[in-house]
């Protein structure tokens, strides 16, 4: 029997050959994924290693509010740095002070903030305690002199003894007076910095006070990390904490993971497992087409004696053979696909320490575990199949098979599919009355079963829906109405081959439908909101803002009427962090519509706060309302809800004064600044006018309403992309699956094509007939799978409006017809190497009768 | 004459393993006559009529259907000529399985973008006695009917020759006697050429002349035949 099993991989290697790549492309997907993951892990890990590698305790404030970007954490007083120094077992006590700024490269534009932070600091003297290594130059000594990472210097053509301008926001004029290197790299993992001396640190990143961020110390010879903890401990305010080096890599780590590794990772393996999906039912339906094809030689072997069970582990060894072949080749391909896109991310400025990839084994077992389990898996069905095959089954003619359609799995696809629909439908329209939170959790289940459903009345539906799919080919009686005829004739087949391009489909018109959504939601919102004329928004990751100075300047042009600023805060209320917009209420509110159902946010006075009525509705409140909130500095202050407003999409939640906010800021800087104009003014003067002054404060370009709208659809639309980059392996596979199954189809078929070669069908039109009979199941899975995504993608939005309060649904008729064109175009390309090896075939060997 | 072949040479195979599949045959076929080819296997019966046909090509010498020379064709405007000129009834798998008779029936002609004539396909298809039938498809007529279908087939397009290979090989004597009288009928009543490969002397004994071949030669012909004297003439070869 293991003879038999070698034979049939061998006498159908060709046929194997073409089902692995489905494997082998999703299995490398998921290596290069996993790889890619732990290479940057590692980098990052031997980063923070460097960077706290003498120093033994971090001592900073405990009080932390909010995550991402948006942190706002309390400082330490300045004189706490010459106490710890006092200490018995402490050698040495360095300040550190934290922030942000870009640095103007010398062609004036700012290097990086569309990635990695634009981190600013003071020079640490000590160099046991300070990570960054001056190879170039001196260290600062005075005001107006700074040291500059080597990546940036090598960027922005900077040397030392250049003078360039800092982006802090406000333009700061520095010379270089040394560059840096981070351990064996240029950068921490790209990240730009610069280091001003103590004195000039305090009075640009912390507003001048004799405050730091943390303070680095080093304990004596012999004295242990944690014992020096403890007395550093001891000897801290209330509002301090100590931690040791590895603690604080410890936490950075889990913070990396939990804000970028950890989603990034997530994310891509979301898409490899898509691939995957779509591989196990391109793998399964090949297996079934073999089997089936087969059914004759199974039947010898059950009539000459080999048991049930013999037949089965022939066929399951074949798929597991497959399985071990393909995902071992994956593996590889994987691997070097890693360093490809490695490379990538280090072309987009991410620098990461030694050369190499890290692939651990647990990589190497998920990929090997993954491949296996899905081929084996894929191929069982069609081998339990293949062994009931009754003996005397040897001398049917299997022409036409229309097992596909039967009731009960009708019944179970309809009741799937309609219970999926429900589901979804009643979670996203009753979520009112029910838990508003449950909505995303029961758009999801319903997602599933939709899917499943759509899945299971493929074979049912195939039939029909090509019959109607083709009706319109039925002119080209010579090729498209037999084409037709071919897609009908096994609808399991053509639903299989169908239903892996509908799943790849349905998560590109997934992305796209909610992609088209936010697009128009954005649109929407601003277009009601903003009735200002232009407006300047740091879009960029950097966390350096816009100039304060920006706001004021603007507004003494004579071309503008009014300018408002908006910016975020972050507090705590009763523990939980908020993350309010800070704005000046008169002067936003006469660009801004806020649309209020209670108070006035224009009149909002120091210590009252107004909120969005979604937020109100969530934590019971009404105007009226007291609150209290506690700042990241440790002060705090009651306030009082003066306002609920309508229009939180882009206010927020939560608006609270500049009076108020300012006193806790770390230092002032804007997010955006909206700019109305004077009456009379056209938009052209006024946008060149405001142009000049943010230039000259080094400030984004301004933009009209329209064209920030263009600029938020930009970037979704680059994020799509992105997207459908990574299906487009999917829908590769998927596509190849379609090619398979069609090679198969006309093996199976060789009789047919030569009596019609005979009867006078030309090449063309054989060729043609194969080409329309792809593109008949390419529409139908693609139309499928845009039904399907679609409705998923409704479902989202309208939970995601159920749940956030923001969104509608917007249908992008425009690219979803063009995903069916392409799909048709991909059917005719899926089509050529069948089609000719269709028109290759010999009409006499075909028609010989045996 | 409504096909002929001069001095056709096939040979399959090079070198030791040559073939000579056919050795230097020349004959024709008349025009308005059913003619049955027979002889022993391999004596090369099936490649005449394959290159009669155009389905396979000679290593030398010539073939001409009607007055064109099949040598000079390409493969396109071959399968044109075989689409409007030529029919087939083969043994078996005759039929495509997804079609229903009635299209079957006009399949060459939907391949060749003709229209069919009505009166003469009511005609034919009459004669074959499929009337009820026609929306049947393959897979749901007897092995009988299906050969009806085909012989219709061949009928529709009104054919300069007609090609049957085994036509009733498959079937049981009845049906193949029915579709043995089908085909001297088009002879008879529409003036068809027919050309019928056969081992069966019984199936000869239909034609108005039988050709006998032995290694690739035309070893004798006979007109007018009965099934006995066909028989004692193979007996005749055997020895």
């Amino acid at each position: 029997m293991w003879k038999l099993t070698r034979r049939g991989l061998w006498n159908h290697k060709r046929r194997l050959i073409s089902t692995s790549l489905a494997v082998v492309l999703g299995v490398a997907f998921l290596t290069a994924t996993l790889t890619l993951g732990d290479t940057m892990r590692g980098g990052i890990d031997q980063l923070l290693e460097h960077g706290n590698a003498e120093t033994d305790v971090v001592v900073r404030n405990a009080t932390k509010y909010g995550s991402d970007e948006m942190v706002e954490r309390g400082r330490l007083d300045g004189g706490l740095v010459a106490e710890l120094t006092e200490l018995d077992g402490v050698a040495v006590a360095a300040p550190s002070i934290e922030g942000f700024a870009q640095i103007e490269a010398s062609d004036g534009d700012p290097i990086g903030g569309n990635g990695p932070p634009t981190l600013a600091g003071n020079w640490i003297d000590d160099p046991r305690l300070n990570p960054f290594e001056v190879v170039e130059g001196r260290a600062p000594a005075a005001d107006g002199e700074v040291v500059i990472d080597r990546r940036s210097a090598r960027l922005g053509d900077l040397h030392v003894g250049d003078h360039t301008t800092l982006r802090t926001p406000d333009p700061l004029d520095v010379e270089i007076v040394g560059i840096a290197k981070f351990g064996s790299v240029d950068s921490i993992a790209g990240a730009s910095f610069v280091a001003f001396t103590n004195d000039q640190a305090r009075d640009v990143l912390v507003g001048g006070a004799d405050e730091v961020s943390s303070i680095l110390v080093m304990g004596d010879d012999g004295i242990s990390p944690e014992r020096l903890r403890s007395t550093v401990a001891s000897a801290l305010p209330s509002e301090a904490e100590a931690l040791t080096g590895d603690e604080i890599i410890a936490e950075t780590q889990d913070d990396i993971e939990a804000d970028f590794l950890g989603f990034f990772e997530m994310f891509l393996l979301m898409f490899a497992g898509v691939a995957l999906l779509v591989a196990t039912f391109s793998i399964h339906n090949t297996f079934s087409i073999l089997v089936a094809q087969r059914t004759r030689e199974s039947a010898l072997l059950r009539a000459i004696g080999a048991s049930r069970a013999q037949v089965l582990r022939s066929i399951c060894a074949e798929g597991l053979a497959v399985g071990v072949v393909a995902s071992g080749i994956g593996l590889g391909a994987g691997i070097g696909l890693g360093y490809g896109l490695r490379a990538l991310i280090e072309s987009f400025g991410v620098e990461l320490p030694n050369a190499g990839l890290v692939v651990t084994t647990s990589t190497i077992v998920a990929a090997l575990v993954m491949g296996v389990v899905v081929t084996f898996l894929a191929s069982v069905t069609p081998a339990i199949k293949g062994s009931r095959v009754a003996p005397l089954a040897a001398l049917r003619e299997n022409a036409i098979d229309r097992s596909g359609a039967s009731k009960w799995r009708a019944a179970f696809g309809a009741l799937a599919l309609g219970g999926g629909i429900a589901l979804t439908i009643t979670a996203v329209t009753n979520s009112a009355i029910m838990d508003v939170g449950s909505a995303l959790g029961r758009a999801g289940l319903g997602a599933l079963a939709t899917l499943v459903g759509a899945v299971a009345l493929g074979p049912v539906v195939a039939r029909p829906a090509s019959a109607l799919l083709g009706s319109p080919l039925a002119v080209f009686a010579g090729s498209g109405r037999l084409a037709r005829r071919n897609a009908m004739r096994n609808p399991r087949r053509t639903s299989g081959s169908a239903s892996a391009l509908m799943v790849g489909t349905a998560v590109v018109a997934l992305f796209t439908t909610v992609g088209a959504s936010i697009k128009a939601s954005v649109g929407e919102v601003v277009e009601q909101a903003f009735s200002g004329d232009l407006v300047i928004v740091d879009e960029s990751f950097s966390g350096a803002g816009l100039s304060p100075l920006l706001a004021d300047e603007l507004a003494a042009l004579p071309e503008v009427d009014n300018t408002a600023t908006m910016t975020n805060g972050v507090v705590s209320i009763d523990g939980e962090d908020a993350f309010p917009t800070v704005v000046d209420p008169d002067r936003l509110a006469s660009v801004f519509d806020f649309d209020e159902s209670s108070g006035k946010v224009a009149e909002l006075q120091s210590g009252q706060i107004a909120v969005s009525d979604v937020y109100a509705a969530d934590h019971a409140l009404t105007r009226g309302s007291q609150l209290t909130f506690d700042y990241a500095d440790g002060a705090s202050q009651a306030v009082v809800v003066d306002a609920v407003f309508r229009g939180g999409e882009i206010a927020g939640d939560m608006v609270m004064t500049r009076a108020d906010w300012a006193p806790h800021a770390t230092r002032p800087t804007d997010v955006a600044v909206l700019v109305d104009l004077a009456d009379g003014v056209s938009l052209d003067a006024g946008q060149a006018a405001v142009q000049t002054v943010a230039d000259r404060l080094s400030a984004p370009e301004p933009q009209t309403s329209e064209e920030y709208i263009d600029s938020v659809g930009a970037d979704v639309d680059q994020m799509l992309a992105l997207v459908y980059g990574l299906l487009g392996l999917a829908v590769l596979i998927a596509l190849m699956g379609i090619a398979n199954t069609l090679s198969l189809s006309i093996h199976e078929r060789t009789r047919e094509l030569g009596l019609l070669r005979a009867v006078g069908q030309t090449r063309r039109q054989l060729r043609s007939t194969v080409r329309w009979e792809a593109v008949i199941v390419a529409i139908f899975g693609t139309i499928g799978g845009l039904a399907l995504g679609t409705f998923l993608g409704w479902g989202l939005i309208e939970a995601i409006a159920a749940q956030e309060g923001f969104g509608s649904f917007a249908l992008p008729v425009v690219p979803l017809a063009a995903i069916l064109a392409l799909a048709a175009a991909a059917g005719v390309v899926a089509a050529v190497r069948p089609a000719r090896r269709a028109a290759k075939l010999d009409i006499l060997s075909a028609i010989a009768t045996d | 004459m409504a096909a002929r072949v001069e001095h056709a040479v096939k040979t399959y195979g090079r070198g030791t393993t040559e073939v000579l599949a056919l050795d230097d045959v020349t004959v024709g076929i008349p025009a308005g006559a059913f003619t049955a080819v027979m002889g022993p296997s391999g004596s090369g019966k099936s490649t005449l009529m394959h290159c009669l046909a155009g389905l396979d090509t000679l290593t030398s010498g010539s073939v001409h259907i009607g007055d064109v020379d099949l040598a000079k064709l390409s493969d396109r405007k071959l399968t044109k000529l075989r689409g409007e000129r030529v029919g087939f009834v083969f043994q078996a798998f005759n039929l495509l399985p997804t079609l229903t008779a009635a299209e079957n029936i006009t399949l060459p002609m939907d391949l060749a973008g003709r229209k069919p004539d009505r009166a003469w396909l009511r005609t034919v298809i009459d004669t074959v006695g499929l009337g009820d039938r026609l929306h049947h498809r393959p897979s749901e007529l007897s092995g009988g009917q299906q050969q009806r279908v085909a012989v219709a087939r061949a009928l529709a397009g009104r054919p300069a020759v007609i090609f049957a290979d085994e036509p009733t090989g498959n079937l049981d004597s009845r049906s193949g006697g029915e579709i043995l009288a089908f085909l001297r009928r088009a002879v008879d009543e529409f003036s068809q050429t027919i050309v019928m490969v056969t081992h069966d002397p019984g199936a000869a004994s239909y034609a108005d002349t039988v050709l006998f071949l032995a290694d690739g030669r035309i070893v004798d012909e006979m007109d007018r035949p009965t099934a006995p004297r066909v028989l004692d003439r193979i007996k005749a070869f055997g020895s």
